[in-house]
């Protein structure tokens, strides 16, 4: 019984094909393992199949029409499509996150990754420091932006009070009124709050990484900084290429910080995508337009995420 | 470089292991190495532990700030700060949340709920789905999971407004097991991969001397494997509980009675001054409310998480 199931399994869940070398009658222990296997799986299919995959088709649909939220539609072909090209609110908002993006992701990457280099080592104490600096990511950016709405009131908040005492701004600052200051406040806290997750995605990377490299590279007379460049940056390109797409991912799909401390203001002037999307289908019940902007929204973030895979599959081969 | 490259451990790896690239420290104990070198070793130390209390209070204090200011009464909070009322600290913004008018608690409840069975319902449909694609051989099962990973290439963002049309034909609009349904699907991804993982690890000869032992697909899950994979179990609810605990787009879309908002969703509403005028210490204080659970949780299970993130959980 063992002997002839054996090699039937002799790959659990390998690379598709590995089975196929053996032409072989599906034996009932086969049988067996391939209704299981879908059994096992049908929850996980089920739900994504429901809750991610439906909705997708769905909103392709709905993008085709004039969804109203209540009430009867009809087909308007790809009107909905071309009129975001003239719909200056949805352009802005598109303006606006890659600018908000282009900002925050390089200095995410370089204070995570200065970040990483400190906690890297297994020195006394770097658990803790980890630990410490990850904790703004862990708490949530939703909870922080109420402690920074609260912060940003002119002449009560700390950062007027802080700010005043260096002479930088007067005390009576309305940073949540102002376009650029708004912008540039919460650019800060979004740093603050994501480097930790670029410091623990490039540490994980670079305790990969075998000492002994570093060994050889000492021997041969390396400095410092020509090991970190010469080792680490190229074997963490994987890591490196991660935490780049989460980070330009999750800037891109902002939504928590502009609605909690802006809510779009000044006028649309700090709206990103995805709060355009949320007002014009729950505030201008206009479904049909809100899906087509979300079909956008998908392509582009299924091309970055596609660059993704394809750049790290290369770089395992 | 091609061998060092493809001999890194990706998924082995814990988060104990390997160390640091170039971070030697010799440690406290320099041992033989003369008093000279002990010194400069322990200046090292010194110097390090400093610069890590130092950067570690960038990103500590703000929120300990917060949990501060959140104890100073509502007109020390809104008002120019003096140094007469600044130090004067009192448990009112939270007696206020957790009773009265203002009451948060329900909300409070209704994330922990929420939370609690995101966790569950993540951790269980991910440790089937991970048993099969780990263990069994199935026709299409490559494509299988190939779709499974796919929610991780849709953000669940893009596809909020059909789901709200969607759920409201299901009645899962202001409905905590709909909104955890909808946080365990887009956490699946997370929980397949490092399930399988999990199940991948498992020696051969385990599984192979339990189906000897005729036992049955969920006996040898239930009695054999679950041990052994309960690690990963750990990491696949962690990821799903945090995810769910702060998630506001999706509460925010889904729940519009108030008595089932959840935490940041209420607290959203009293920003906005629903609730009458805005009171920017219940704020402060419902903020540190939701964040306190986060930390807990983390710090407790930490090596859970940080296991997530070096098997590359994150990549999908």
């Amino acid at each position: 019984m063992a002997a002839t199931e054996a090699p039937g399994r002799a790959a659990p869940g390998g690379r598709a094909g590995a089975g196929r070398l053996r032409p072989r009658r599906r034996s009932a222990a086969d049988r067996r393992d391939a209704r299981a296997g879908l059994a096992l799986t049908a929850p996980a299919v089920l739900l994504v199949g429901v809750f991610a995959l439906f909705p997708l088709g769905f909103g392709v649909y709905i993008s085709l029409t004039n969804w109203p939220l209540v009430g009867a539609y009809h087909f308007v072909g790809l009107s909905n499509y071309t009129g975001l090209i003239h719909n200056s609110v949805f352009l802005q908002s598109i303006l606006f996150t890659l600018k908000y993006t282009a900002i925050v992701t390089i200095p995410i990457f370089v204070v995570g990754y200065a970040l990483a280099v400190f906690v890297r080592s297994n020195r006394r104490g770097t658990t803790l420091f980890r630990t410490l600096i990850f904790l703004p990511y862990i708490v949530g950016l939703v909870a922080e932006s109420f402690m920074a709405v609260v912060e940003l009131q002119p002449s009560s908040g700390t950062a007027n009070f802080v700010l005043s005492r260096l002479h930088l701004v007067t005390d009576t600052t309305a940073w949540t009124v102002h376009t650029g200051l708004a912008t540039t406040a919460i650019c800060i806290l979004v740093i603050w709050f994501a480097s930790g997750l670029t410091m623990m995605l490039l540490m994980a990377g670079m305790q990969g990484i075998p000492t002994d490299i570093y060994e050889s590279a000492r021997v041969d007379g390396a400095s410092w900084w020509s090991a970190e460049r010469r080792i680490t940056l190229p074997l963490l390109r994987r890591s490196i290429a991660l935490s780049l797409i989460i980070s330009v991912v999750g800037s891109f799909l902002a939504f928590n910080q502009f609605f909690i401390i802006t809510d779009g203001g000044p006028g649309t002037s700090t709206e990103s995508v995805v709060m355009s999307i949320f007002q014009t289908a729950f505030a201008d019940t206009d479904v049909g337009l809100a899906s087509a902007m979300s079909v956008v929204l998908v392509i582009v973030v299924g091309l970055i995420t596609f660059i993704q895979f394809h750049y790290l599959q290369r770089d395992t081969d | 470089m091609a061998s060092v490259r493809s001999g890194r451990p990706q998924s082995g790896a814990t988060a104990t292991v390997g160390h640091a690239g170039n971070g030697q420290a010799p440690g406290p104990r320099a041992g033989r190495a003369g008093r000279r070198a002990g010194g400069r070793a322990r200046d090292g130390l010194t110097l390090f532990i400093v610069g890590g209390i130092l950067i570690s209070a960038v990103f500590v204090l703000p929120l300990l700030w917060e949990t501060f200011r959140s104890l100073q009464p509502e007109s020390t909070v809104s008002n120019p700060p003096s140094a007469a009322s600044f130090g004067h600290l009192t448990f009112a913004n939270y007696r206020a949340l957790l009773s009265g008018q203002d009451d948060i608690l329900r909300n409070v409840v209704n994330s922990l709920i929420v939370g609690v069975l995101t966790a569950l319902l993540t951790a269980a449909v991910s440790t089937l789905a991970g048993y099969g694609f780990g263990l069994f051989r199935f026709r299409g099962s490559g494509l299988v999971f190939g779709l499974v990973l796919l929610a991780f290439m849709i953000p669940f963002q893009a596809v909020l407004t059909p789901l709200f049309l969607e759920m409201h034909f299901l009645h899962l609009l202001n409905n905590l097991v709909g909104l955890a349904l909808f946080y365990t699907t887009f956490n699946l991804p997370v929980g397949v991969y490092v399930m399988r993982n999990s199940f991948l690890q498992v020696p051969r000869e385990i599984v192979d001397a339990a189906r000897v032992d005729g036992a049955s697909v969920s006996r040898t899950l239930m009695s054999v494997l679950r041990p052994l994979v309960l690690p990963g179990i750990a990491t696949a609810a962690l990821y799903a509980f945090l995810f769910s605990w702060t998630e506001f787009l999706g509460a925010l879309s889904f729940m519009t009675n108030d008595s089932l908002f959840t935490l940041p969703v209420a607290l959203s509403n009293a920003e906005t001054g629903t609730y009458g005028a805005v009171n920017y210490g219940l704020l402060l204080a419902g903020a540190v409310i939701a964040m306190i659970p986060c930390i807990v949780v983390y710090v407790a299970l930490q090596r859970f998480y940080v296991r997530g993130l070096v098997s590359g959980a994150l990549k999908g």
